[in-house]
């Protein structure tokens, strides 16, 4: 890994790293007695360790061979590693919070694993951790594939990569001490959000770079929707983050915003972050990987183009359908509920591009369980899409909001969609990256696929029953006008769905950890036999366009 | 990943006219930025990415080449060589190795129609329209939604300062061919739009002005983009068209090699050719003006120009038409007339007169626009006054006359045809037929006679081989192995027909006009003119056709015949039977006229047409009332194409041919003609129901809009409601399947004496 | 909703940018060849950079060896 760096990129690494170190030492001195304190030696220990790891390699070989004659893989390698690492600890996390809801002992009487701790370290390490990294670790591996062009240097993919995870690190052992800002998905306090907009402008910058020095004049569409994911999500995190810190030692601050319009703000980032972090990205990672694996282009590119402009202009005002029947203007719910029924248009827009580019190659989805992720990925993006949708309207809201419904809606969105085209991303890139033949087992990535969609559904399902079943035990009214059943009522009720749900879970994690093993197994050894069927076969079915032009 | 599919198997059809000279190709090298030479070459038979990657590495390993790309959309590849003097021929024949069609492009060719217009960019308005419509769409569903008081006069306001330069800019394609029609003292489709854009606009300034509660700033603007939607794929369809056509192999050279007073060749651009010039011509090269041969014997191709099928001898003092496809020998010749007075010349002349008499036909979207538009108008005054004389108040009254403007703006009726005809246009080039304007399917979808060339169009214009001898095992090899030493018609058919291995062949000659000459096995052998081949075999006797024989060995004879164009029976007999009487024209003589006649069941055939004649013919068909479809695709049929109602030809017809013609098909069988029609029907039946849900819509929106009943909200919903109908009605037409294309002869070839 | 005033902005800030994108992009040639580029990501027989391309120029170039 060090010796395709230079002496003066590894100085410039130390450097970087030292500042690191020294900004956490200053971080634990000042916040001493506070969570910040505790920060700061995690900040120091991450740091101090990369500037040890680095110094020792220092005197090392420099690298000998022509640089620029290959893509720079490194980063993108660690961070397939890492998101695989991530989704297993997000995932863990999760089905330990599921369980909590059905076994309520499950917590153990710690301050640091009661529901409230643990759910955002599930959702920041799925999202942020496994989705974040793995966008980062594909935008690198496509953005350069893309344009025919290395990345114009080694340090800065480096940075984007470790930075972003010792934001992750920061923001979920935060939480565990009880640092929060309490926004969803915003979770983490002002010195996490200062660094990450330093990492996430670095990352913008550097995929700009790229792009200049193509050597390939046309963009591919891919790229266009992780741009608009770096760029909105740069937008939407400091907007939503502006905040005053109640000390600049402690880790407590306060929004800048108050009642509905933080309440707006913080959902019209909310529902931007669905936009552009879990729906952007993950489409540029689908327009690249699914045309790849299925060796057929897109079956409309002018579409796919004409979608993500659909959606970039969509989504912006969608967000307000998250607080129908509050203290929001009416008109503003309305506008929201409005935006969101129209976003179905580019959404289906891009799902049935997909669906259509393996119309006709059937064959190699039935054969290949990695497109089969991707395509079921698809599916559900539809499916999701589809509901969030239909949940926008304000009367289903009524029913909806605040049920496992919503929870439903977004695994669905999670698991169906994100997970599996990033699992399915991740097959796909593996055995390019380690230039191996194939991926390690076949059959695991087929064991993975059905854990997966089972997992997926059964989680799904067992949601969408307690939602509703939970709405409407929560408007029915007795003959005389009062409420009918207590809240607990409705808990029992809930239960044998909560076991459901962390059953489905937990399948989705084993299948998750099959892959993590699978793809260290790829990069550890060779299989001992050929695949059968790993690859695609063959690119016989790929009809003619214009059926004459002889 | 992924390997690039070695078997290719499209087939290659040979480019129609010959290679073209290096110096032409060197001519088309353009100088470029920082020293560099670019040349645009038309690659035809590009058809998929795995050609694109081919054809980019084949070039890229040519020496002088920097950098090539292929263009997939419009066939064309774009070689970056070392400098302006570089040779580009190695990529010509690097091309040409992987079996594509290579001819250097003209880039005054490939000038998109839009670029000819003043004004932004049709792209350039929607995407402005577009941003303009989603933001004050916004704005105004807040406001629908019951955003109030100062809330609301904000976002109004907003709404003006995007709408006016929104409008401003991109309302232009619709505001410059508004007045450049009303100065004409006309009106069009654009007259009522633009007005309704206008005065929506102007209304909604003075109520912010005045703080008024209705605002029409998203009607206006979405209309605009809906509109500039309906354009721009018009546009599209026709630029796509248009860059196929052109992309296709030019067939007129652009110059012509001049044998200098010291004997020394040099290229000369066409329009430089003069009367008595001394021309040098190479075998596979066009003849480009009016010549006469001074030296050298050869075969000479004139299908093109004559429309017979069978390729003649000529000798010094033959006079050749421009347009001639010299065949087997080089020759020089003299020119007899400079180019504006060539054949080709007349024909172009000929062609002009005929279009100007097409030029009559009114498009079924302007047809509806003359009726639609004062219509509009005066129900538009008349609400006002209705309302001004019974409420008094000229506000309310020029609200509501708006209100009526806007709703019954023409935005369903102005994507209705558009929509229609670029789904058809679709449609037709998955099927391989390109279409190269909305007038054109619609002017299908009339007609009631069909008029086909015969040389080129029913048949194939190649020959093949109907008999030849049998057994002879050794004569066949080397049969085989003489035809393929030539690029005589006749011998190219010859080699295709024989499924043997050629021999080797020693001290092959070519003598133009007459046949190859060759050893074989050491013996003497002629494969050509029966006459010729006669000379030198045991038996004096000659055969018809070509023969072949070694020397004082009997002479052994193939039968040439033409072959019908694949699906040529089907499609004439279906015309017939649907109710589409045909005739055939041709410049052939009656034995081979009739017999084609026959075999096709064509009861009216023409024989010996000159070009003039052909018009004649058609003009005739018009003065009578018919409404006739020409098929041809000779030199001597492009008049006819013009001159007919509408036109089809082949993608191997003469330059001028396909540029006059309506639709060109690339695909082999004649059965596009039947596709076609089928495709032009279907759009006239959607473009007609298009109208009808326009009109309902209108039937249902006027009175309500006379009545003062509308609001913004309603009429924005309403304008997108039916807009969307129409689309969603117009997509229908992609449902139905596209029929798969012929591609292989499906017939036997008719024994036509050769 | 006094928070409108930022938010309203920064929309139309963005979609301004978006515009600008659009505009550049035509301006560039980027949708000169849609079905070609389509296929252009599935070429990857050799994992490597091109050369870069003399400026002003496009298109496949020579491809860089170690």
């Amino acid at each position: 890994m060090m010796s395709n760096l230079t002496r003066a990129e590894r100085a410039n690494a130390m450097v970087i790293a030292g500042t690191g170190a020294f900004i956490g030492l200053v971080m634990a001195a000042a916040g001493r007695g506070d969570p910040m304190g505790a920060h700061g030696w995690i900040v120091l220990a991450f740091c101090g360790a990369l500037f040890f790891v680095v110094g020792s390699a220092y005197e090392d070989p420099e690298p000998t061979q022509d640089r620029t004659a290959s893509y720079y893989d490194d980063p993108t390698k660690v961070g397939i590693l890492i998101a695989l690492f991530w989704a297993v600890v997000g995932m863990g996390m999760g089905v330990w919070v599921a369980s909590q809801l059905a076994w309520p002992d499950l917590r153990f009487d710690a301050a640091w694993s009661s529901f409230g701790r643990i759910r955002p370290v599930h959702t920041s390490g799925v999202i942020f951790g496994f989705g974040g990294n793995a966008l980062i670790a594909t935008s690198f591996h496509i953005m350069q594939r893309t344009c025919r062009a290395r990345m114009p240097d080694q340090v800065t993919p480096w940075f984007v990569l470790l930075g972003f995870n010792l934001f992750c690190i920061v923001a979920s052992s935060g939480y565990l001490m009880g640092v929060t800002q309490s926004k969803e998905y915003a979770e983490p306090e002002w010195y996490a959000d200062l660094w990450l907009v330093v990492v996430w402008v670095v990352y913008f910058v550097l995929y700009i770079r790229t792009l200049a020095r193509r050597n390939e004049p046309h963009i591919y569409v891919a790229n266009w929707y992780y741009l608009a994911f770096i760029l909105v999500v740069a937008v939407l995190h400091i907007v939503n983050n502006l905040a005053v810190p109640a000390s600049l030692t402690g880790a407590k601050s306060y929004s800048a915003f108050a009642g509905v319009q933080d309440a707006m703000t913080q959902w019209w980032y909310g529902h931007n972050a669905v936009a552009f972090f879990l729906t952007s990205g993950f489409l540029g990672m689908l327009y690249y990987f699914l045309p790849k694996r299925a060796e057929r282009p897109i079956y409309s590119y002018r579409l796919s183009i004409l979608s993500f402009w659909g959606i970039t202009f969509f989504y912006i005002w969608a967000g307000s359908h998250h607080l129908h029947y509050t203290a929001l203007p009416h008109w503003v719910q309305t506008l929201g509920m409005t935006f969101s029924v129209m976003l179905l248009v580019p959404s289906w827009a891009s799902a049935g591009n997909a669906l259509m580019t393996l119309n006709g190659a059937w064959h190699k989805v039935r054969d290949d369980a990695t497109l089969r992720f991707m395509m079921v990925a698809a599916v559900f993006y539809g499916l999701s899409t589809f509901e969030g949708s239909f949940m926008a309207i304000r009367p289903v809201n009524g029913l909806s909001h605040y049920t496992d419904w919503t929870v439903g809606h977004v695994h669905a969105g999670a698991m169906g969609w994100v997970a599996l085209i990033s699992f399915g991303s991740i097959y796909a890139l593996a055995p390019v990256l380690w230039r191996r033949e194939t991926i390690y087992s076949w059959k695991a990535v087929e064991w993975h696929f059905w854990l997966a969609l089972a997992g997926t559904v059964i989680y799904v399902f067992a949601m969408w029953n307690s939602g509703i079943t939970q709405g409407l035990m929560w408007r029915t009214y007795t003959e005389s006008g009062t409420l009918a059943y207590s809240f607990t009522d409705t808990l029992v009720a809930m239960h044998p769905y909560y076991v459901a749900r962390t059953f489905g879970g937990l399948l989705f994690l084993i299948g998750a950890c099959i892959g993590a093993w699978n793809v260290v197994m790829t990069i550890r050894r060779m299989p001992s036999e050929t695949p059968e069927r790993d690859y695609p076969t063959s690119s016989e079915s790929r009809e003619p366009a214009l059926p004459a032009a002889e | 990943m992924r390997v690039i599919s070695e078997k290719h198997d499209r087939k290659v059809r040979p480019a129609p006219s010959g290679p073209v000279t290096r110096a032409e190709r060197s001519a088309s090298v353009r100088p470029a930025a920082n020293g560099h030479g670019v040349c645009l070459i038309s690659v035809p038979n590009i058809s998929c990415g795995a050609c694109v990657a081919r054809i980019e590495r084949a070039l890229i390993d040519c020496p002088g080449v920097v950098a090539a790309r292929a263009n997939l959309t419009l066939r064309q590849v774009r070689v970056t060589l070392t400098d302006a003097n570089t040779d580009p021929s190695p990529g010509y024949e690097a091309l040409a190795a992987l079996g594509y069609t290579a001819r250097p492009l003209d880039p005054s060719d490939t000038e998109p129609a839009s670029a000819q217009q003043d004004g932004p960019d049709l792209l350039r308005c929607i995407a402005v329209a577009g941003f303009g419509a989603m933001n004050v769409m916004l704005l105004s569903v807040a406001v629908w939604s019951g955003a109030e008081a100062t809330t609301r006069d904000t976002f109004h306001l907003i709404s003006a300062l995007i709408a006016v330069p929104v409008v401003a800019y991109a309302g232009q394609p619709f505001f410059r061919s508004a007045l450049v029609v009303l100065r004409g003292g006309r009106l069009n489709m654009d007259v009522p739009i633009a007005l309704a854009v206008l005065l929506a606009l102007a209304l909604s300034l003075s109520e912010l002005l005045q703080g008024g509660d209705h605002v029409f700033f998203d009607a206006a603007v979405t209309l605009l983009f809906f509109l500039l939607t309906g354009r721009y794929l018009d546009q599209l369809m026709r630029d796509r068209a248009r860059s196929a056509v052109t992309g296709l192999a030019r067939l007129s050279p652009k110059g012509a090699m001049a044998r200098g007073p010291d004997g020394s060749l040099e290229w000369i651009a066409l329009h430089a050719v003069a009367k008595g010039m001394i021309l040098h011509i190479d075998a596979g090269e066009r003849v480009p003006v009016d010549v006469r041969i001074l030296h050298g014997d050869t075969d000479l191709d004139r299908s093109l120009v004559t429309g017979e099928a069978m390729p003649v001898a000529a000798s010094p003092g033959t006079e050749l038409e421009a347009g001639t496809l010299n065949l087997t020998g080089g020759i020089e010749v003299e020119v007899l007339r400079p180019v504006a007075e060539s054949f080709l010349a007349e024909m172009m002349r000929m062609l002009s007169a005929a279009e100007t008499s097409r030029s009559t036909y009114v498009r079924i979207a302007d047809r509806a626009a003359r009726l639609y538009a004062p219509v509009v108008h005066l129900l538009a005054v008349a609400t006002f006054a209705g309302w001004l004389l019974v409420t008094g108040d000229w506000q309310v009254s020029a609200f509501v006359a708006i209100s009526v403007l806007i709703i019954t703006c023409p935005c369903a009726l102005g994507l209705a045809v558009p929509v229609a005809q670029v789904v058809a246009a679709g449609r037709l080039m998955r099927s391989g037929i390109l279409m190269k304007d909305g007038s054109a399917l619609e002017r299908l979808a009339q007609i009631d006679r069909a008029v086909f060339d015969k040389t080129g169009t029913l048949t194939t214009g190649t020959p093949m081989v109907t008999s030849c001898f049998e057994g002879e095992a050794e004569q066949r090899e080397a049969s085989k192995a003489l035809a393929m030493q030539s690029r005589h018609p006749a011998a190219q058919a010859i080699a295709a027909h024989l499924p043997e291995v050629a021999c080797e062949v020693a001290d092959a000659v070519e003598v133009p006009g007459f046949g190859v000459e060759g050893r074989v096995h050491g013996r003497r052998a002629r494969l050509g003119r029966a006459r010729w081949v006669a000379e030198i075999a045991a038996d004096p006797q000659a055969a018809t056709g070509p023969a072949f024989a070694f020397e004082g060995a009997p002479a052994l004879s193939f039968d040439l015949s033409e072959t019908l164009r694949p699906g040529a029976v089907d499609t004439i007999s279906d015309m017939q039977s649907s109710g589409i009487p045909v005739t055939m024209l041709s410049g052939d003589d009656a034995a081979r006229v009739a017999q084609v006649a026959e075999t096709l069941g064509i009861a009216e055939a023409h024989h010996g047409m000159t070009p003039a004649r052909k018009v004649g013919v058609l003009e005739d068909l018009r003065d009578r009332g018919h409404r006739a479809l020409m098929v041809g695709d000779g030199l001597n049929d492009t008049a006819a194409l013009a001159a007919a109602h509408v036109s089809m030809a082949p993608s191997t017809a003469a330059d001028a041919g396909r540029t006059a013609a309506d639709f060109v098909f690339l695909r082999d069988g004649l059965d596009a003609v039947a596709t076609a029609q089928d495709v032009a029907r279907a759009t006239a039946r959607v473009v007609r129901q298009n109208f009808g849900l326009a009109i309902a819509y209108n039937c249902i929106a006027i009175p309500l809009a006379v009545a003062g009943l509308v609001t913004p909200l309603i009429a924005a919903l309403a304008m997108s409601a039916s807009s969307i109908l129409v689309i969603g009605n117009s997509l229908r037409l992609n449902g139905k399947r596209a029929a798969a294309p012929l591609q292989s002869v499906e017939r036997g070839p008719v024994a036509i004496p050769a | 909703m006094t928070i409108l005033t930022l938010l309203i902005p920064v929309t139309l800030v963005m979609g301004a940018v978006g515009l600008g994108a659009f505009f550049w992009s035509l301006h560039s040639g980027q949708y000169e060849d849609l079905s070609g580029d389509a296929e252009r990501i599935l070429f990857d027989e050799d994992d490597k950079p091109l050369a870069a391309y003399p400026p002003g120029h496009s298109g496949t170039t020579k491809e860089k060896t170690p």
